[in-house]
Order: structure tokens, then C-alpha cells, then sequence
């Protein structure tokens, strides 16, 4: 579990909160009903979650995939500095985000989402990660591999055919190292 | 290209009739429900009450029910396992539908979570209306406990409500995890938190305690709609007074309430039975640890392990799971079989990548380190490799090669695992079954990687060669990297080299060849490599050829 990157799946649990309290606010603002006014802050809530989430941060190790249209997010969220980059500040934003929509019944869920993802986020700093954008770069070619020039003139000892031989009856105990590495021929 | 209706109907015509008649079943099953609640006479009451609120929750409570036992269904691998080799399907086509699983799971899913949005909406709204529209006539209806009674309390206060606030928080997490992006990056992440249904199905099972919904037991005594006895209606003119009197509208008895007998038990016990009685199957069965025999180093990062178990039978193209405890201890990774134990030779072989954590891990455990000084030659030392336990064999499309009068099999890189069983199978005895031609196509990056079946091809090639069967096997390797061009030198591997084009193969041209030497045939076409590969050769399986042949695509995806 050591190589876990957190942040790819808090990015997604938040982007996911972000829409789901949007949906809340405006069922809830739409309906007028009790409490209303938590509904409308749910809404710009929702939108600011959206936004900030949307553009996916770059992977430590593999292939990053975009989401459609990120690159001029990624720009906007890239300008906040320090602030977007670290995955503390958004831990707590979120966790502070997520508090008004528990007060009415449409924007609950959302404030739950949006807690837990604050949850993960938090783990994700812990673990050190930060956010880096997924900018565009020429790719460079790898140098091709130097050819071998000198074969070896001599087999790699080996031990004495009785201990290379398998015994048929006991396979567990007739595993051994090879003194010198050999790779397979074929 | 056109796409040809009978190449399209070869090809997809099975999997969208399942389609069709699963949207049937949940559309029946919606509307079935819709008008039994809004116009079955012991719902009238609680239609009253309710509104049209009460009759969607429980139209897609019903589809629920059945989506909830159908994702289960299509989860047990050893019963598809099982269903895919007896040939008590005998047919081919249905048997093509089971390659289709994965995605049935996955269409379920789905509409579990629309559908629960739905049932969720329509409850909120209920829920209003049970506090609002508090019933003083007929108080055993009632959900909240007074009129105008907040919601938010009705909903923490009752079984149902608490069940499905966790119902809803565990579905969610479960659906964000299982998107794309995490399972590529962070498999874990969404092997862990998909794991979670167990707990979901256990809320499930409680989330009906309680008997929120009612419904009215005696409707000859009591006829939805009759008058009380000290009750008149005040809408009825003067002249219907003497209708008043007539006794088939007056009560004969109070309404009389009974809670539904929860039908979620019935849907969900017998798929979640049949689910847990097969993991404990494949629990037991692979307790056993194998016999790792010996392990070969590849060129291109691929590793040969030889292994032995006792009483372990596969059928070429199936996959197994390896679990290495001192590696890790809930890891599973699926690789396929290279080459399976026949009844001369019990040994079974996997060929595996080494890219990733855990193969790495696994490669370092079972190849010795790289020794510093290489002066003073080392003693030979004994070597234990580590506990291994294998889970399986799986079914997989693959096993179908052998099963049509010509196939074609396209392999891109190390998606070549399937076919090499497929080759070692045809090595032992290639008279025995159906396939009378077989065109294998091998498209790599490198060379280097043709060598890790090298041996195997040519062993097939002189076979068939010397048994006067030469059209049998037809070979075709690509090379895909245009720069650095090498060539195979050794002169036992003459077949390969002469075989081998540089660059990307064309697809349509090949399909084209095999369709003018094997006309009005069914030509199996089944693919293991890269997304690129298998888009384009679905496509073209799927339009028009003139020649008469079909092409029927089977793909085999190891994500």
C-alpha cells in the first residue's frame, strides 16, 4: 500500500462533492424551502469546488491523463502558488467548505462528500504529495543504447552436473543460485 | 467503412438484444410497480397521503432490487468459469455473451446508482409529505409522530432512514473509486473501497425494517373511498341523498394496516449466497501453495515461472491469480496461462512482465541479486524461492479460438500469454479439434521481445511442416519500432526471420486476404494488445465485406 498516490482519488472524490452539493443548492433553492439561504451559498460553494478541482494534477509516477478543456484552468489554479499546491491548505478549505451545507436536508450529502474528500486530501499531505500542473513539454529521446562490443570468451563457471541436474522427487530443495548471473539464450 | 448489417449482427447483435431485454425487465418492472401503488385499491390511503411521491420510490425500489442481485450474478468467476467449459451452453453465441460480463456489471452499477438518485428524491419528498400531510383519520399510517414534525428528524429517527443515509454514503464512495482514472493510477484504492459492498448488502438487507409503507389489509370491509358511519359528504348534491344510504358505501370497518413484507430478501439472499459460497470455494481451493519449478529470465523485463500443483487442470487461454505473501499479503494479480499441464507434463507456466511495484518485488524475490565481486567465485547456495498460492483458472474469450473452422489471433506485445497456451495446445495435438486454419499475427515493439516464444513457433511450424500441414499455422510477426532495424540471426529460428515485416501491420488489407482464402466462413478474430489494435479490428470485423466471410470479434483485456 506504500505507493498509493492519494491525491488522484481525493481530486476525484471532490470534483464529485463539488457537483453534487451544486445539484443540492439548486433543488434546495429552487424549492424554497426551509433554510433556503444555505442552499444558495451551497451553489457558489459547489461552483468553487468545481473550479478548483477540475483541472487533475500530474502523477509522481506514470501517465497523467488530462481532463478535456484543463489547460486554461490549469493556468488559473497554477497562479494561486503555494496556496494550490499544497494539499493542506485544501484539506482544510474543504473541510471548512463542507460546514454550511449540513444545516439543510438537500445539501447534506454534498457536505458529506465533501468531507470525506477533505479526509483524503489530508492523508495525501500527510504522505507528502503536492499538486503539480500538467503542463505541455517536448519530449526528449532517449540516447540509443550502446551495442556490445566485447563478447566473453570463456562460459560463466558453473558447478558439477550432479547439483545442476534436477532431482525429479524433490523440486523445492534442488532450486540454487548460479554463481555468475546467466540470462536465457533463447 | 459502411458497416454491414450482417457482420454487425454477427458481431453485436447478441450483446444488444441482452441489452434490450434487461431495459425491458427494468422498465416492467417500474411501471408494474408505478401502477400497482397508484391505482391498487390497498394503496389508496397511502396514495392520498403520499401523492405520486410513493409510487416512484417504490417503482425504482424494484428495479433496485433486481439490479442489486443482477451485479452479484455477474461477479462469480467460477460459475462462469464453470458454465464456459461444461458446454452446457452449447451454443457459441451465448457463449460470447459471457465475454461480456465485466460490462453487465458495470451497466448494473449504474443504473443501481440512478435509480437509488431517483428512490432517494422521491423518499425526501415523501418524507415531507408524511410530516405535512399528517393523517388524523387514520393514524397507523403515520410516519412522523405529529403534524409538521421536521424531516431531517423523521429521517434520523427511523431504521430506514438511518440505513439509507449509510447506503447512500457507501454507494458513492464505491462509484468515485471506480472511475478510470483510480483504477489505473491506484488499483488498490478501488479493490479496497469496492470491497465495501458487503456492508452495503448487510445495510440492504435492514434498510426495510421498520414497515414504513403500509397497506390496507381488509378492502371488502372497508372499500377505499366508503364513508364512515358518522361521516357525510359534504360534495355529494341533495338529490344523491338516497344514494347515501346504500350500504356498499358505508365502512362495514375501520381500515385496517399492515406493514410489507420486505421483498429485498427475496431478491438479494440467493445472489449474495451463491457469491459468498464461491469465494469460500476459491478460498479453499487455493490454500494449496504451488511448486515453483523454475524460474527463466526474457529479454524485454519478462519472467517464465514453472510451476506445479497437485490436481490443477486449466484449458488453454484461461488466466490465473497469484497471491505471494511475503510480497504482499492482499495482492491479487491475474496473469495468463503460457502454457497449461497436460496429461504427459503436469508443469504449468506463466509468462510475466515485470512492470509495476509488485512485480518488481516479486522478480527480486525469485532471481537472485546481482553479486558485487565477481573475483572470488561464490559457493553454490540453495535457493528457496517463496510461498506462493495461486487462485483459478478463469475463463477468458481466448478459449474459444479452438472452437471455429478458422481464427485469426492478434497479439500486441505481451498480449501474445493466451496464444502461447493456444500453440502449446495445437504442439501436443493439433488433429483433435475443430480449427482447421490458424492466422497468428505478433505485433511488438521490439525484437528482442519475439524471443520469448521463439522456440515454441518454430517447434509448431516444423511439426505441422513435416505433417504435410502447412497451411494449418500462418504466421505474420511485425516489428512496430522503424528505427534501429535488427534482425533475428540464428539460423534455427529461419521461419521467424523470414515471416517478419517492419511497421504497423494494415489491418483492412489483412482482413481482406484471410476473407479471399476462406470464403463464406466464420472467421474468429481474437484480440489481446493495445486499445488502438482492438478498436480498429472491431471496426472492421463490423463492416461490409464482400467475399462472404464474417468476422466475429472476441477481445480479451487484461485491465
Amino acid at each position: 500500500m506504500g505507493k498509493i498516490e492519494w491525491a488522484m482519488w481525493a481530486n476525484e472524490q471532490a470534483l464529485a462533492s463539488g457537483l453534487i452539493l451544486l445539484a443540492g443548492g439548486i433543488v434546495g433553492v429552487a424549492g424554497q424551502f426551509r433554510g433556503w439561504e444555505f442552499a444558495a451559498y451551497a451553489v457558489a460553494a459547489g461552483v468553487f469546488v468545481c473550479l478548483l478541482e477540475y483541472p487533475r494534477g500530474k502523477r509522481a509516477k506514470g501517465t497523467s491523463v488530462e481532463r478535456t478543456g484543463q489547460y486554461c484552468f490549469t493556468v488559473c489554479v497554477k497562479a494561486f502558488g503555494p496556496l494550490t499546491r499544497n494539499y493542506y491548505v485544501r484539506a482544510f478549505l474543504h473541510a471548512a467548505i463542507c460546514v454550511p451545507g449540513g444545516f439543510m436536508l438537500a445539501t447534506v450529502l454534498g457536505c458529506v462528500c465533501l468531507g470525506i474528500a477533505s479526509l483524503i486530501y489530508l492523508a495525501a499531505a500527510i504522505r507528502g504529495e503536492h499538486w503539480e500542473p500538467i503542463l505541455p513539454r517536448k519530449e526528449v529521446r532517449k540516447p540509443v543504447a550502446e551495442s556490445i562490443k566485447n563478447p566473453p570468451q570463456n562460459p560463466p563457471p558453473r558447478p558439477p552436473p550432479e547439483m545442476r541436474r534436477k532431482q525429479a522427487k524433490d523440486l523445492e530443495s534442488a532450486a540454487y543460485d548460479n554463481p555468475i548471473p546467466v540470462t536465457s539464450d533463447e | 467503412m459502411a458497416v454491414s448489417l450482417r457482420s454487425w449482427v454477427a458481431n453485436e447483435g447478441g450483446k444488444h438484444l441482452v441489452l434490450m431485454l434487461w431495459l425491458g425487465a427494468n422498465t416492467w418492472l417500474f411501471l408494474n410497480t408505478f401502477l400497482l401503488f397508484s391505482t391498487g385499491q390497498q394503496y389508496h390511503y397511502l396514495y392520498k397521503m403520499l401523492g405520486v411521491g410513493v409510487c416512484i420510490s417504490r417503482a425504482s425500489a424494484s428495479v433496485l432490487n433486481l439490479n442489486c442481485s443482477l451485479v452479484l450474478l455477474t461477479m462469480c468467476r467460477s460459475v462462469l468459469t464453470f458454465i464456459r467449459g461444461t458446454h452446457v451452453v452449447s451454443s457459441r453465441k451465448t457463449r460470447r455473451l459471457l465475454d461480456k460480463s465485466k460490462t453487465f456489471h458495470v451497466a448494473c452499477g449504474i443504473a443501481v446508482c440512478l435509480f437509488s438518485v431517483v428512490h432517494v428524491s422521491a423518499h425526501m419528498v415523501n418524507v415531507v409529505n408524511f410530516s405535512s400531510r399528517y393523517s388524523d383519520d387514520f393514524p397507523a399510517l403515520n410516519l412522523a409522530r405529529y403534524r409538521g414534525e421536521d424531516p431531517k428528524w423523521i429521517i434520523l429517527t427511523t431504521i430506514p432512514g438511518v440505513t439509507g443515509v449509510l447506503l447512500v454514503l457507501i454507494l458513492l464512495l464505491m462509484l468515485i473509486s471506480s472511475s478510470y482514472c483510480v483504477r489505473m493510477s491506484n488499483y488498490e484504492i478501488f479493490w479496497y473501497t469496492h470491497n465495501l459492498f458487503i456492508i452495503f448488502y448487510i445495510i440492504l438487507m435492514m434498510h426495510m425494517v421498520g414497515g414504513v409503507l403500509k397497506y390496507q389489509t381488509n378492502i371488502e370491509a372497508h372499500p377505499p373511498g366508503c364513508l364512515r358511519p358518522n361521516q357525510s359528504s359534504t360534495e355529494q348534491y341533495v338529490d344523491d341523498l338516497e344514494q347515501l344510504e346504500d350500504d356498499d358505501s358505508r365502512c362495514k370497518a375501520d381500515a385496517h394496516f399492515e406493514p410489507h413484507y420486505p421483498q429485498t430478501w427475496l431478491w438479494v439472499s440467493g445472489p449474495l449466497c451463491l457469491y459468498c459460497v464461491e469465494r469460500l470455494y476459491r478460498c479453499i481451493r487455493s490454500s494449496a501453495p504451488v511448486t515453483i519449478v523454475t524460474v527463466i529470465r526474457h529479454p524485454c523485463d519478462v519472467i517464465e515461472l514453472r510451476m506445479l500443483k497437485k490436481d490443477f487442470k486449466a484449458r488453454p487461454g484461461q488466466y490465473i491469480v497469484l497471491n505471494c505473501p511475503s510480497v504482499s499479503s492482499f495482492e491479487n494479480h491475474p496473469f495468463t496461462l503460457t502454457k497449461c499441464p497436460t496429461v504427459n507434463k503436469e508443469t504449468f507456466g506463466i509468462h510475466l512482465r515485470v512492470v509495476g511495484d509488485w512485480t518488481e518485488r516479486f522478480t527480486q524475490q525469485l532471481l537472485p541479486q546481482s553479486r558485487m565481486d565477481l573475483e572470488i567465485l561464490p559457493m553454490v547456495q540453495q535457493r528457496t524461492y517463496p510461498k506462493l498460492y495461486i487462485d483459478g483458472p478463469f475463463g477468458s474469450p481466448s478459449e474459444e479460438v479452438f472452437n471455429y473452422d478458422v481464427s485469426l489471433c492478434v497479439a500486441g506485445g505481451i498480449g501474445v500469454t493466451p496464444f502461447a497456451c493456444v500453440l502449446h495446445a495445437l504442439l501436443d495435438g493439433w488433429r483433435g479439434f475443430r480449427l482447421q486454419r490458424l492466422y497468428f499475427v505478433w505485433v511488438c515493439r521490439e525484437l528482442q521481445s519475439f524471443y520469448w516464444f521463439a522456440e515454441l513457433l518454430c517447434a509448431l511450424h516444423q511439426k505441422l511442416w513435416e505433417e504435410n500441414r502447412p497451411d494449418y499455422f500462418n504466421l505474420k510477426l511485425y516489428v512496430s519500432q522503424v528505427d534501429n532495424i535488427q534482425s533475428i540471426s540464428e539460423e534455427r529460428f529461419r521461419p521467424l526471420s523470414s515471416r517478419m515485416l517492419v511497421g504497423r501491420p494494415r489491418w483492412k488489407h489483412l482482413l481482406d486476404e484471410i476473407g479471399k482464402s476462406n470464403r463464406h466462413k466464420r472467421v474468429g478474430v481474437f484480440c489481446c494488445g493495445p486499445k488502438g489494435i482492438s478498436r480498429t479490428l472491431h471496426r472492421l470485423c463490423n463492416s461490409a465485406r464482400s467475399r462472404g466471410t464474417t468476422f466475429e470479434f472476441n477481445k480479451e483485456s487484461f485491465s
